[in-house]
């Protein structure tokens, strides 16, 4: 299934919405998403993922860059998919981001 | 099945990633280790496409096909770019900081962790990736 991508920015969070699968055909696209939400210099980027079916390596590229780019950054995950959290922890990105099943609110609550 | 051939581009990924995935249910394997299957060989086909073909000022094609045997599925991707050996590549940082990562590897290191085996070879018949998922006799039933 192609891939959707929704984005918004309110108050120091950006929020990026991600549906389908994400892989080298994909990723620019999300890439271009994340640059566009991160000029703002948000606090917290949202990756609101629960209807992510798969993830490839360009993914997890996709985290470094966004960290990489704004080292402050707190990046969550919301609701991933069983198997892209087996992707993260193997390759160890679980422990970079925050993995949670609950939603987040507009304005996160630094941790 | 079988075999199919696509073009050596980005678009693909998914229809290579749909044959893997009827090939895998065929051969009764459950939704984790499709997954994997799809993603180790996704992964490859990503970097034929890219540094195979891509960087390499190439077109050409994909070929893919699944054998089923008794004990095993065998996928298997061939194509005509630029060889690119899967061995070469540098190990992934797979430890610390999003900071300090560097970007490489972590394709190939995917594509090994994925299934059973794994192997490459390059020849007059072109580059031939090998990707092999045993099965076990629970395996060959449908999954409910």
């Amino acid at each position: 299934m192609p891939l959707e991508i929704a984005s918004s920015v309110q108050e120091k969070t950006a929020r990026l919405t991600l549906s389908g699968e994400l892989d080298s055909n994909s990723a620019p696209a999300v890439r271009q998403a994340v640059e566009s939400v991160l000029a703002g210099m948000p606090e917290s980027l949202v990756l609101q993922v629960e209807k992510l079916t798969f993830m490839a390596s360009a993914g997890l590229r996709i985290l470094i860059f966004a960290k990489q780019k704004q080292p402050s950054l707190k990046i969550y995950m919301v609701k991933p998919q069983a198997l892209v959290v087996e992707t993260l922890k193997k390759t160890g990105f679980y422990d970079a981001v925050y993995v949670t099943d609950t939603e987040i609110g507009p304005e996160v609550k630094a941790r | 099945m079988p075999e199919k051939t696509f073009p050596g581009t980005l678009d693909s990924l998914e229809p290579v990633r749909d044959y893997v995935a009827d090939a895998a249910r065929a051969a009764g394997l459950d939704k984790s280790r499709t997954y994997r299957l799809c993603l180790a060989v996704d992964e490859i086909a990503t970097n034929v496409v890219l540094h195979g073909y891509e960087e390499a000022g190439l077109t050409g094609e994909i070929v893919i096909d699944a054998a089923q045997e008794p004990d095993k599925l065998v996928i298997r991707l061939v194509d005509h770019g630029r060889p690119y050996d899967p061995d070469t590549t540098r190990t992934p940082d797979l430890e610390g900081s999003l900071l300090d990562r560097e970007e490489g590897g972590l394709g190939v290191f995917l594509a090994r962790d994925g299934v059973d085996h794994f192997d490459y070879t390059s020849g007059d018949n072109g580059n031939i990736h090998r990707f092999v998922v045993l099965l076990s006799a629970n395996n060959s039933a449908k999954a409910p």
